[in-house]
């Protein structure tokens, strides 16, 4: 029985998505099967950030709906053997779908693969519960600002009503601002969410350049991004990552000392 | 580097820890789903059961609600005369 995990964040624009894609696709990676599903039924997006649009042919609410099996409306990435995306509709409404629908949705493909990942979308109405409906833990990803830590507490919160555990993805994190005390660091998103982390990523124009491409970045060369989300993907699967690179010098310490560094705490 | 100093000698605080103390204070009204008016009511009647015990000025009892880590707490402050018999 495999693992399914909820993408989520409260506030949109954060890097959900992007998120989903490149976990996933290191997580097939390391020689996990892995489906992606695009919980985001009516704004559909995991699937051009996959670069797999051309290939849809049934989605999600297909499947649930019973129009087609599950199988026929999962699509096979050509790039690795074991990656699989169920795309969501782009017609239908987010209550198109119940909570219960999704959850033996999910269940079902618990038993065929090792991970589901599940891109949930922005907000904590409708499609949210639909998204963490099956889940059994959760991935939340914040950026270092007020309103998408303020969402991401929130999310927290509802996670934790539904007995979904979740760890912390910080995105996005510039070093030098953070070093100059003009953004949030890592250890002060730890301590204001209370959560346990599982990486941060840094601001990355890698991220930029991949998506207008489709391919996720873990694809393509060795970006700082890309790293972080194969080191995350690691520990997903229980392996030991190493931890982010960090300065050991005096300054380094000195900085860490002063909370300034973006090092772990 | 300056910026760093600047912190480090305490003159005026980083924009970070601006966000960092407003945050705490958002998210303590957010996790305990208080509105500004109920707050407001809580105030009062805390202040009206100091005042039948010690001479106190009503309008000066303050009320805090912030957070850390996962814990809210609540904080009454306020100055105290004399009991009352």
């Amino acid at each position: 029985m495999g693992r399914a995990i909820v993408i989520t964040s409260g506030k949109g624009g954060v890097g959900k998505t992007t998120a989903t894609a490149n976990l996933g696709t290191a997580l097939a990676q390391l020689g996990a099967s892995v489906v992606l599903v695009d919980a985001d039924i009516g704004l559909r997006n995991l699937d051009v950030v996959m670069g797999l649009e051309n290939r849809i042919v049934f989605h999600v609410v297909d499947a649930i709906t019973g129009k087609c099996q599950v199988q026929k409306a999962l699509i096979k990435d050509r790039r690795l053997d074991n990656l699989w995306l169920l795309p969501a509709s782009q017609t239908d409404d987010k209550d198109a779908v119940t909570p219960e629908e999704m959850r033996s949705l999910i269940f079902e493909l618990k038993a065929s693969f090792d991970f589901v990942l599940i891109d949930c979308p922005a907000g904590i109405e409708q499609g949210f519960r639909n998204a963490i409906a099956g889940a059994d833990e959760a991935i939340v990803v914040a950026t270092p600002e007020v309103s998408s830590i303020r969402d991401a507490d929130r999310v927290v919160g509802l996670l934790a009503q539904n007995e979904i555990g979740a760890r912390l993805v910080v995105n996005r994190i510039s070093p030098h601002l953070v070093k100059r005390g003009d953004m949030l660091s890592q250890s002060d998103v730890i301590e204001i969410l209370a959560l346990e982390l599982l990486g941060t990523i840094p601001l990355d124009d890698a991220i930029v350049a991949t998506t207008n491409k489709g391919i996720p970045a873990v694809l393509e060369g060795k970006s700082l991004a890309a790293k972080e989300f194969h080191r995350i993907a690691k520990r997903l699967c229980g392996l030991a990552a190493e931890e982010p690179a960090s300065g050991r010098g005096f300054f380094a310490r000195i900085g860490r000392a002063l909370g300034l560094s973006a090092s772990p705490a | 580097m300056w910026t760093n100093l600047k912190n480090l000698l305490g003159y005026g605080r980083s924009t970070s820890e601006v966000a960092k103390g407003r945050l705490h204070l958002v998210l303590a009204h957010d996790r305990t789903g208080l509105e500004g008016a109920r707050l407001q009511a809580m105030r009062d009647e805390i202040a009206a059961v100091i005042a039948k015990y010690v001479e106190i000025d009503s309008e000066a009892v303050e009320i805090q609600i912030e957070t850390k880590s996962r814990q809210t707490q609540l904080t009454v402050s306020s100055q105290l005369g004399q009991a009352k018999v």
